[in-house]
């Protein structure tokens, strides 16, 4: 934990990473949405990926639970590799790397039904035969949506308020009890008081997830995460101790843009 | 106005138009229903050779209740299957451009074109004779392009984003279309294959080309019996001089509307109950 406190642990300080990509290059069709990325993700620490807008953070994400390969005309080069293990060999089944490896997205859709419904799919599509009940109390507890009638699982998804409905595909992903938790965005489209909650339920799960999440928020970066990645037009200019990067970045560009100005 | 304000006043708006829409067709749908049971019980059980006064609708009813169930239990899970696999499963090949367009095109081939084919393809080749199997399956062809056309545009109107959360959650690709992507399609799907449905019920040139009978003995009780059906019943007797016959000819016209309204009655209802419920 002090190592945490203190903002000093560097990618790869000893600890073998759960996830580390080495090389990645990803396009589409012509367009390269990234370039040479390498980045180590310590197991258990929180990593933020900060940079301007279409600079690659969430195919980043995506790459991490092989979400960009459903895109049509995208093609990757390099390896990822997850607790040790290619992350594309054959092996490995991509909805178990989803799974494992679980994603909120930015663009979190609500399936149609209930929030029940909603919680269920991914355990369905597992073949869970336990309690679904009994997991999506626990999942919908750990954000803040239960109560004790219980009237929350049969509330329609489409019902819910902006913040309720980021909450509850914040439980969608967890009900899966992934290793790490991928967010994109976690607060946006949130109002100010909405967004703040938001992220002080992202920070309770520090302790109990490896968390990457972007974010266009960089003051967000810096109050969440342990290490922090500063992504430009799809390279990875800097990636270290957040609190290092933010008072003394070492690229002149990544300066730039924590400080705002134009370059 | 707020927005929840000016939400229920859109939802007051919507409910008075709904009952407005129902009252109407309420009304439409009991005239139409009483002209057809006139019709049904004062002429006789089948169209008669000369005779207007012994001539009834019985027989081509049932002929279109049969080419119109044979026409859904065909057109419709091939029509819905061939739109999921182009837009959910498909790559997006040249050849995959191809057949999409040769679809669509094929939505606009006009039924005329069909009934030559039926013809060749169903009456001839196979062997099947001017039955009510062969109208029905000249029918489900005709049927398929606009089922694909119309359940293809539901699919697409899905947002990606659908697809990608359900994906994320570790669901394989048949798992995110069977439960998240053809639910929240099912609406414009059930409504897309209704009005398919219908056009292929109120359709007399394809059936009037592979032959149709004007006159028949005793209603259709199996696919193999002789094609008869209200539209070409309406036609057969439009084409008659002797008196009587004309307003047969009208009869007939108006239960046709009324055999589509009670059609697409029951299929407004079963989207009711299974479509926009779930949303």
């Amino acid at each position: 934990m002090s190592a945490r406190d203190e903002g000093t642990r560097t990618a790869g300080d000893g600890a073998v990473p759960v996830l580390s990509a080495e090389g990645l290059t990803v396009r589409f069709g012509e367009k390269t949405a990234l370039s040479d990325v390498s980045i180590e993700i310590p197991r258990g620490s929180t990593v933020s990926i900060i940079g301007p807008a279409g600079s690659g953070k969430t195919t980043l994400l995506r790459s991490f639970n092989r979400m960009n390969e459903v895109i049509p005309g995208s093609s990757q080069a390099g390896t990822i590799r997850f607790a040790g293990g290619d992350l594309h060999s054959a092996a490995m089944d991509p909805a178990e790397v989803r799974r494992r490896i679980g994603m909120v997205f930015e663009d979190a859709a609500l399936f149609p039904g209930s929030v029940f419904d909603n919680l269920a799919f991914g355990l369905q599509a597992r073949g869970e035969e336990g309690d679904l009940h009994g997991i999506a109390e626990v999942a919908l507890q750990a954000v803040g949506l239960w109560s004790e009638d219980a009237e929350i699982l049969e509330t329609r998804a489409s019902d819910l308020s902006a913040e309720e409905r980021r909450r509850m595909c914040i439980a969608r992903t967890l009900a899966l009890e992934p290793d790490v938790l991928l967010v994109d965005e976690p607060t946006s489209t949130l109002d100010p008081a909405a967004a703040a909650r938001v992220e002080s339920l992202i920070h309770a799960f520090r302790d109990d997830y490896t968390i990457v999440f972007a974010t266009c928020d960089h003051t967000q970066a810096g109050r969440l995460s342990d290490l922090t990645a500063y992504l430009d037009s799809g390279r990875l200019l800097e990636y270290g101790p957040t609190q290092t990067l933010f008072t003394n970045p070492r690229n002149p560009r990544t300066e730039f843009y924590l400080t705002g100005r134009l370059q | 106005m707020s927005a929840p304000a000016r939400s229920r006043e859109n939802h007051r708006v919507r409910r008075w138009l709904r009952a407005l829409g129902g009252v109407a067709a309420g009304i439409t749908l009991a005239a139409l229903g009483m002209l057809a049971v006139v019709l049904l019980l004062n002429a006789g059980r089948s169209p008669d050779a000369g005779i207007s006064a012994s001539s009834g609708l019985v027989s081509a009813l049932a002929g279109t209740l049969w080419l119109a169930l044979l026409t859904a239990v065909i057109a419709v899970p091939v029509g819905v299957g061939a739109a999921v696999y182009l837009e959910e499963y498909a790559p997006r090949t040249r050849a995959w451009r191809f057949l999409a367009s040769v679809l669509t095109n094929l939505a606009g081939v006009p039924p005329v074109v069909y009934g030559i084919a039926g013809l060749a393809l169903f009456v001839r080749g196979m062997g099947l004779g001017p039955s009510i199997l062969a109208g029905g399956l000249t029918l489900a062809v005709l049927t398929v392009p606009r089922v694909v056309a119309s359940v293809r545009r539901a699919l697409a109107s899905v947002p990606e984003s659908l697809r990608w959360n359900a994906l994320g959650l570790g669901a394989t690709r048949w798992q995110v279309v069977r439960d998240q992507v053809l639910r929240a399609a099912a609406p414009d799907i059930v409504r897309g294959c209704s009005a398919a449905l219908l056009r292929a019920v109120g359709a007399a040139a394809p059936l009037l080309i592979i032959g149709a009978a004007g006159f028949t003995t005793f209603a259709p009780a199996s696919p193999g019996d002789p094609l008869t059906a209200l539209p070409t019943q309406t036609f057969a007797w439009t084409a008659r001089p002797q008196a009587g016959f004309p307003a047969l000819a009208a009869g007939a016209s108006v239960t046709l509307l009324f055999v589509m309204a009670l059609i697409g009655l029951v299929l407004w209802d079963l989207r009711r109950r299974h479509g926009e419920a779930r949303r």
